[in-house]
């Protein structure tokens, strides 16, 4: 029933929001906070809810509508629900309507993503978060370009993943297997690769990873930032998810097969993102780009195989979930308030700003790593992990990353709060109660998690113990 | 020693019986329209209704023939769950195409119209039963006879171009059908398909069955024999096209895939066909390239359909039991969902048979939200997008296709499906962006049963994709 309720319940929110007139948009974004509110209740009021299962297909292969909770997506459920609630009370304006309905059913729909325990209705999920996001893009973007670039890319990597999942229904006779290891169907070698290529390719494009990042930055630029907060903070973590429970339990050997690869990957994409967040001007973008960095870490991780790695991993995704969803969402607070993300058009923000200078200053220090910060138990448990497990170069790599995340991100906070003001910016307010409200249970979390990180690790071990490894 | 020759039992003719329903109502509503003096609405609305009560009619005798497997007229007529659903298919698209068009077309025309259109789809269900060759051309005929004169049935200037180029054209698509089969016969010395699939193979046999699919292909217009379909659909009444676009392609898929399952020796069915897979996979491509540069609905449907008929033959490549389960599947899904957009168009035209244009649809969703909504859902549904049987439908052809050991045809459906999405989405997004309300030309359609299709298409196209209906007792074919 809480499952049930997890995806549901804000699916058919969203469309009773459509019923709300557009006039009364503060009226849609209470209601889209109150239920991203509930549903963050009810995960954490049932944690052990059992498994919602229907039967859906019985040939070619079995399927079933089957949901349930694993150690990393109750995590990032919850992480979802902080994300909406916040995206809900940063909603402003006569498009607010719209964009609350569509935020809610992406919550639905992503939260269906990562509850599923099937594959099938796991690229069913997959396939219907581009919808809301598309919608979103289409009405708030003056460019067509970029609404088409993501479609289009996120759509061929959907498509190559319900491929990927028919071929692995059929050699397997049954995709309801995720989130258990005890059905280990053998995948023949001759199969083996294509399935995997498959959903590797869905997997990249969707967290992305260069070479298939090129609709990222333009995406999240574009989309309002409630939206993007969601999108970064959690669809991102889609394409890794699908690594750690798909292609960890049931396609091993290809994964080792392809770790050369993937750590080369993954490199590229943590100095590329590094670089070109130092060089964009575009505040946006600079988060962006730092995404693009930090997932390429997370691919080192997933791919290392060290157990330690794999923990830091989680952490880091729910980590990078929770300051990267903060930093959007002070990004959009200040872009409300001076109409402009350009770096060199901002500054000395902070003189009469305190608490918007202070809620970017916290995110812009979880994710360049501070001790203490969610970024920090990450990065120093993948770190740690990749290194034992001889993987050295590709340690060196992420630490130079990091030292340049400790640029960027300073240089973002130093152009936007530092400096002399710039006279001719509009008026200026401090963060709101709204706003604050908004922000702060992202920064409680990503606080929360730098000081225990052994609150993730935790189920993650209860599990791997459950499992009899 | 000739063959035995058996009368017909009552048995033989309770097989034809809701065939024989849908082709005699046309009689009684001819008839009842002789006493109407003058043009009015009731005029419409007593032909219609009568149509619709009586197709339901047939619809429902139909569907308590469910259970029976029977060989009616010496295996001429086979009727199963295979010629059931597609029977009901046809029954399905005639009354959507009946609600869509009681604002089109004259007053005094539409009995004549009405009738037409039952007689097309007795034929079209006609070819849904048909295990002969013989059958088979008599419900092709009756079905294209009857559309040559529907497609003209227009004001606009294009419809007679329209129905000549029909005419012409899907003539000389039933003569290499005609000679596909008196080239079969010639091999064999029978007519029924039951026989052709244990004669020897000759190179005569080859090159009957070869016109014989060359005549189908034509019909369910696969590339590269697809070139009038953008045509004919444009000049053709928005209703007609509705039904050319489910209705024949549902008659001459199910003959295609009898002929495919039960009529080709079996030793050499995959070669015979091979070509058939290659028509799919270009059907996929082209369709949907086609579209990408289509503004006009009707011309961006028929690429549309061209892409989508691809998408149902895959499901029956390597002829096993479960594709074809697939491809009715899918079939019924096609239905619903290019029903519900053609219903929509409907919609949006005063007279339910104006030109509709991608840039009528601006800002739709903003002036007309329901109306919206429903073009969204099934425009997602074709793009093969969930929730919709789009999506289900897809993924077990895809299942079928890997399968039986054509992935190849698979690869391709994606790729196809790739181009497709911006085909759909264009739409989509056209309906939902920003637009200044003084730039669009707002028309609405006077007649609102449209509504009834779209509901009940949209209903269909969310819940057959949650709950994927496929009759178990579709093979064998013949008899």
């Amino acid at each position: 029933m809480t499952l049930t309720a997890l995806v549901l319940g804000p699916i058919v929110a969203g469309l009773l929001v459509y019923a709300i007139p557009r006039r009364q948009w503060p009226l849609a974004t209470a209601l889209a906070a109150t239920v991203a509110g509930l549903t963050f209740v009810l995960a954490v009021a049932d944690p052990h809810a059992a498994d919602a299962s229907a039967r859906w297909l019985s040939r070619p292969f079995a399927a079933a509508f089957h949901l349930g909770f694993g150690p990393v997506s109750y995590w990032i459920v919850l992480l979802l629900a902080l994300c909406t609630f916040g995206g809900a009370l940063a909603i402003r304006g006569h498009r607010g309507r719209d964009v609350a309905a569509q935020l809610l059913m992406l919550q639905g729909a992503m939260n269906g993503v990562f509850l599923a325990k099937d594959m099938l209705l796991f690229a069913l999920f997959w396939d219907l978060m581009l919808i809301p996001v598309f919608l979103v893009l289409v009405q708030s973007s003056p460019h067509p370009r970029v609404a088409w670039k993501y479609l289009i890319y996120n759509l061929c990597g959907g498509l190559a993943l319900l491929l990927a999942t028919a071929a692995f229904g059929v050699v397997a006779g049954t995709t309801d297997v995720i989130g258990n290891p005890a059905a280990q169907p053998g995948i023949g070698t001759a199969w083996g690769l294509w399935i995997f290529a498959g959903f590797a390719f869905a997997f990249l494009i969707k967290t992305p990873v260069f070479p298939f990042h090129t609709w990222m930055p333009d995406t999240y630029a574009e989309l309002p930032p409630p939206v993007v907060a969601s999108v970064s903070a959690v669809q991102s973590k889609a394409g890794l998810y699908g690594f750690l429970v798909i292609g960890l339990p049931f396609l091993a050997p290809e994964m080792a097969q392809a770790r050369t690869l993937m750590m080369v990957l993954g490199s590229v994409a943590l100095i590329y993102g590094a670089l070109a967040a130092l060089a964009e001007r575009d505040a946006k973008r600079v988060v962006a780009y730092s995404s693009l960095s930090h997932l390429g870490l997370i691919l080192i991780a997933v791919f290392s195989g060290s157990p330690l790695a794999l923990a830091g991993a989680v952490v880091y995704i729910v980590a990078h979930g929770l300051f990267s969803g903060a930093l959007f969402l002070v990004l959009g607070a200040v872009e409300q308030r001076e109409e402009t993300r350009d770096l060199a058009r901002l500054g000395g923000l902070g003189r009469r700003n305190p608490k918007l200078a202070g809620a970017l200053m916290l995110g812009a220090l979880a994710a360049l790593g501070l001790p203490g910060l969610a970024g920090f138990s990450g990065e120093i448990l993948i770190l740690t992990g990749i290194f034992k497990a001889g993987f050295v170069w590709p340690a060196l790599v992420a630490l130079v990353a990091i030292v340049l995340a400790s640029a960027y991100m300073l240089r973002l906070f130093q152009d936007m709060m530092n400096g002399p003001e710039v006279p001719d910016l509009p008026e200026r307010r401090d963060l709101t109660w709204t706003e604050g409200i908004a922000v702060a249970p992202l920064v409680a979390g990503f606080v929360l998690l730098g000081v225990n990180p052994g609150l993730v690790v935790g189920m993650l071990t209860e599990a791997a113990r459950a499992a009899g490894h | 020693m000739p063959p035995a020759i058996s009368l017909p039992a009552s048995a033989d003719y309770a097989a034809l019986l809701p065939a024989f329903v849908v082709a005699l109502v046309p009689l009684l509503i001819l008839f009842v329209d002789l006493f109407y003096r003058e043009s009015g609405p009731w005029r419409r609305v007593v032909a219609a209704g009568l149509a619709i009560v009586w197709l339901i009619v047939a619809g429902v005798l139909q569907g308590l023939q469910y259970p029976h497997d029977y060989a009616a007229f010496g295996g001429a007529f086979v009727q199963g769950g295979f010629s059931i659903v597609f029977s009901e298919i046809v029954i399905v698209a005639t009354i959507a195409t009946l609600l869509l068009s009681l604002g089109v077309g004259r007053d005094d025309q539409v009995a004549g119209t009405t009738a037409l259109l039952l007689w097309g789809a007795s034929g079209a269900m006609l070819m849904a039963g048909a295990a002969n060759l013989m059958t088979v051309f008599l419900g092709l005929e009756l079905l294209s006879l009857a559309l040559y004169c529907l497609c003209a049935m227009s004001k606009r200037q294009t419809a007679r171009e329209s129905a000549i180029k029909y005419l012409i054209l899907s003539s000389m698509a039933s003569g290499f059908l005609l000679y596909g089969s008196a080239l079969l016969f010639g091999a064999t010395g029978s007519v029924q398909f039951s026989a052709l699939a244990t004669a020897a193979v000759t190179p005569l046999l080859a090159l009957g069955a070869g016109l014989f699919l060359v005549g189908l292909a034509f019909k369910l217009s696969l590339v590269p024999f697809h070139a009038w379909t953008p045509d004919v659909y444009e000049g053709a009444p928005l209703p007609i096209t509705a039904f050319m676009s489910v209705a024949t392609k549902a008659g001459t898929l199910a003959v295609l895939a009898r002929f495919a399952y039960a009529a080709l020796p079996s030793g050499h069915r995959e070669a015979i066909l091979l070509p058939l897979w290659v028509l799919a996979a270009l059907s996929m491509l082209v369709g949907n390239l086609g579209a990408l540069a289509q503004t006009d609905m009707k011309r961006l449907l028929a690429y549309s359909g061209i892409a989508q008929l691809g998408y149902i033959v895959v499901a029956l490549a390597g002829t096993t039991a479960l594709g074809l389960r697939y491809a009715l599947l899918y079939l019924a899904g096609y239905t619903f969902m290019n029903l519900g957009a053609f219903a929509v168009v409907a919609l949006m035209s005063r007279d339910g048979d104006a030109v509709v244009a991608l840039p009528r649809f601006a800002g739709l969703a903003h002036r007309r939200p329901w109306l919206a909504a429903a073009m969204t859902l099934f425009l997602i549904g074709l793009a093969g997008l969930p929730p919709t049987i789009g999506f289900t439908g897809k993924i077990l052809i895809l299942a079928a296709s890997v399968g039986a050991g054509y992935a190849w045809l698979g690869g391709v459906l994606i790729v196809g499906t790739a181009i497709s999405a911006y085909v759909y989405f264009k739409i989509v997004r056209v309906m939902f962006a920003r637009v200044d309300p003084a730039h669009v030309r707002d028309e609405r359609s006077g007649n609102p049963l449209p509504w009834i299709a779209v509901g009940v298409c949209a209903v269909a196209t969310f819940v057959l994709g949650l709950v994927p209906f496929t009759p178990s007792n579709v093979l064998p074919l013949v008899k």
